[in-house]
């Protein structure tokens, strides 16, 4: 009877370390695949992507809830300007809306900039990451802010039917839902992502433009639509990260820059332009964060993801899974 | 790019003056002094004895301008920061999102020294560019295995790993979250007799305190510095990288031990900045090791003018006075200065919402983007040059 409590508390301590550790490691996971399509195929840097979280964040405060913000916004007198119409609603407008934004940013910014060398491009979407971060800061207000859970994700998922049962099982007593929710919701996206890009005409077309443009588009092939896309899902990937990351993590218009630092790391160490690398580079780093808050070192948590960082990257300066030669 | 042309410049007056068509022609001969050494050192000099007085004490000017004394200095230190950065960005071509690491890295090694075994301004200097150094030589040493954007998020990354060991492992040294406190007492006069906050004699002023003395001094040396090593054989093997790295391997150039020295000269003069700036606010708050530190930096060069020694001084003043004076523009000091430039008649006042305080970040922003777009290169340094040749141009016939 002890020795099988033991092994329960131990399988349980493994499994909540999986849980919290998938759940971290999904909101990088969102932003890195949406980041490393962009540079892969599109060879654009873009500085940017922390703001598009912003963005995500936001959309998704204002459509869930009824917020009231501080900033201009209250002072013209449109403070409460929360639609509530609850959080599916915002997960089915938050994406559409991002993606537009991406495709206006592929169209009128990153197009412009494809000729010019790589480093005028990151400090234009550096720019622009600026404007965003202070339009969000005037408008709504630096205070930092969260989404609520919604009702239907709140409490614990051992009172979840089936899963419940499942989590019991294995010797969980409290995970949060929300976690489950956002480790299920990473999978599906990310999923439907990758088998676009490897299973799907458009797909290959995408991958063909990755290694010979110019050949592409003597094909007869034209590439400027497939990169509206790719930009547009890269975005929309962004603003999804953005609204299930408001939930677990205050947001505030200043926040898009902290993200943006690990989700670049995760792209480089999984190798640029692959998902699979993308989703591994994640899920270690979502580990090791969790795995260091769980046995103590907490203090740790942020560095350690750094520390590995290097020690791959000096291994394999081109990635996990990257293919091009270190340039 | 400027450098190139300046150049161009250069050799074609020493052609002009050869043949002696020149003669007396005064624009030639300030064409030919002005490249020299001694001569930019000396500008310098002057400069920096000159501009504390216009920016904080002179009549009319200062007023207008409403600057002040430390202003000066912060402007002064961050211009010493944006010189380094450019050595490396501007001439090696290398972009840097992590120069924050040296700058932090040397304000908080001279912090600590200051707190536990001496506060002489002149050893926390020592000890937080020799830190800077050290860890330009590991950060160079990593980051330099991949070039152009890897090369940015790689700095980005080691920079910000930097941010989060003084922010929580590492709390009882750099006073985490709170920044380190050093105090004004802790530091010690400067040689052991000369308070930093007493009055230089016979210059008082001009310059004020020795604390603007000791700032003034780095800044020269710092330009004297980077002046002979830019146009020395060794800097010109930066610019060589730069235009074309394959081109500079196949000449036989070890472009990697080039590429490292020139990391690490720029960590060290942005490590020299970081201590003064230690210095000078008796204190170092963590955020001078978190990326957007860097992204100021990055901000501050490109407008001044990438590529331009002169330049990312100018930029960073801008900055400053931007972040610093703009921010506490209020309708009412609007007013009173538009009132002293015109007296008499009473001047527009501004209503509250067309008060530029709230905005000086998106101002920033905006001019940032709108120089990355159309002049990448040159800033606001190409665009005084080429008014000046403009101008040289009309008065001086074709040359």
């Amino acid at each position: 009877m002890i020795p099988d409590a033991v092994a329960l508390q131990t399988t349980g301590a493994i499994a909540r370390l999986l849980i919290n550790g998938l759940q971290a490691g999904a909101i990088y996971i969102l932003l890195a695949v949406g980041l490393s399509i962009i540079l892969g195929t599109l060879k654009f840097v873009n500085f940017a992507h922390g703001a598009l979280y912003i963005i995500g964040a936001y959309l998704g405060l204002i459509i869930a809830q009824d917020p009231s913000f501080g900033g201009k916004l209250a002072e013209w007198g449109f403070g409460d300007i929360g639609l509530g119409f609850g959080y599916l609603a915002a997960l089915v407008v938050v994406p559409l809306v991002v993606f537009v934004i991406g495709v206006l940013m592929e169209r009128f910014v990153a197009r412009p900039f494809y000729d010019r060398p790589d480093t005028d491009q990151i400090l234009l979407t550096y720019g622009i990451a600026l404007i965003l971060t202070e339009l969000f800061r005037v408008l709504f207000g630096g205070a930092s802010r969260s989404i609520d859970q919604p009702p239907w994700a709140r409490g614990s998922a051992t009172g979840v039917p089936v899963l419940g049962d499942a989590l019991t099982a294995l010797g969980i007593n409290a995970v949060s839902t929300w976690r489950i929710v956002i480790i299920l919701l990473t999978a599906v996206l990310v999923g439907i992502v990758f088998v676009l890009i490897e299973y799907t005409d458009f797909g290959l077309t995408v991958r063909a433009g990755t290694v010979d443009a110019e050949m592409v588009e003597l094909l007869g092939v034209k590439l400027s639509r497939p990169y509206l896309v790719v930009f547009g899902i890269g975005a929309a990937l962004a603003g999804v990260a953005g609204l299930v990351g408001g939930p677990l993590v205050n947001f505030n218009p200043d926040y898009g820059a902290t993200i943006l630092v690990p989700a670049f790391l995760t792209v480089v160490v999984g190798g640029v332009g692959s998902i699979r690398g993308a989703v591994i580079a994640g899920l270690s780093f979502g580990l090791i964060q969790a795995g260091l808050v769980q046995f103590g070192f907490s203090e740790w948590a942020q560095v350690g993801i750094y520390a590995v960082a290097a020690v791959v990257l000096l291994v394999r300066p081109q990635g996990l899974l990257g293919q091009e030669v270190a340039a | 790019m400027s450098d190139e042309t300046r150049r161009a410049d250069d050799t074609g007056t020493v052609d002009e003056t050869g043949t002696g068509l020149a003669g007396g022609d005064l624009l030639t001969r300030w064409r030919s002094v002005k490249e020299r050494e001694s001569f930019v050192i000396l500008g310098t000099v002057v400069a920096v004895l000159l501009f504390p007085y216009l920016f904080a004490r002179a009549p009319v000017v200062s007023e207008i301008l409403q600057g002040y004394q430390s202003l000066a200095e912060l402007m002064l230190i961050w211009g010493i920061f944006v010189i380094g950065f450019d050595l490396l960005h501007g001439y090696t071509g290398l972009l840097s999102f992590g120069h924050a690491a040296f700058w932090g890295g040397g304000a908080y090694a001279a912090g600590v020294f200051a707190i536990h075994v001496s506060g002489s301004p002149i050893a926390m200097i020592l000890v937080g560019t020799t830190f800077a150094v050290l860890l330009a030589w590991v950060l160079g040493f990593l980051s330099l295995r991949r070039g152009g954007i890897y090369f940015a998020i790689l700095t980005l990354a080691f920079a910000q790993m930097l941010f989060y060991v003084a922010l929580q492992p590492l709390s009882n040294l750099t006073g985490g979250d709170n920044g380190l406190g050093i105090g004004g007492s802790t530091i010690e006069p400067l040689l052991g007799f000369i308070p930093l906050d007493a009055g230089v004699p016979v210059i008082t002023m001009f310059v004020d305190t020795w604390m603007y003395m000791l700032i003034g001094i780095a800044m020269v040396v710092t330009v004297a510095f980077a002046y002979r090593v830019l146009n020395s054989p060794y800097g010109m093997v930066f610019r060589a990288i730069r235009e074309n790295e394959q081109r500079a391997e196949f000449v036989g150039l070890n472009v990697w031990r080039y590429k490292l020295m020139s990391f690490v000269l720029s960590g060290a003069i942005a490590g020299l900045a970081g201590s003064l700036f230690a210095i000078q606010q008796a204190r170092v708050p963590v955020e001078s090791l978190f990326w957007t530190t860097s992204g100021e930096v990055v901000i501050m060069s490109v407008i001044g003018g990438v590529g331009s020694l002169f330049g990312g001084p100018i930029g960073a003043a801008l900055y400053l006075y931007i972040s610093n004076i703009v921010q506490g523009m209020s309708e009412v000091v609007l007013f009173t200065q538009i009132d002293k430039l015109f007296p008499g008649a009473q001047a527009v006042v501004l209503p509250e919402w067309a008060s530029p305080a709230p905005y000086w970040h998106l101002i920033l922003g905006l001019l940032f983007v709108l120089v990355v777009v159309f002049i990448p290169r040159g800033g606001i340094w190409g665009g005084l040059q080429s008014i000046g040749s403009r101008i040289g141009s009309r008065f001086g016939g074709d040359r």
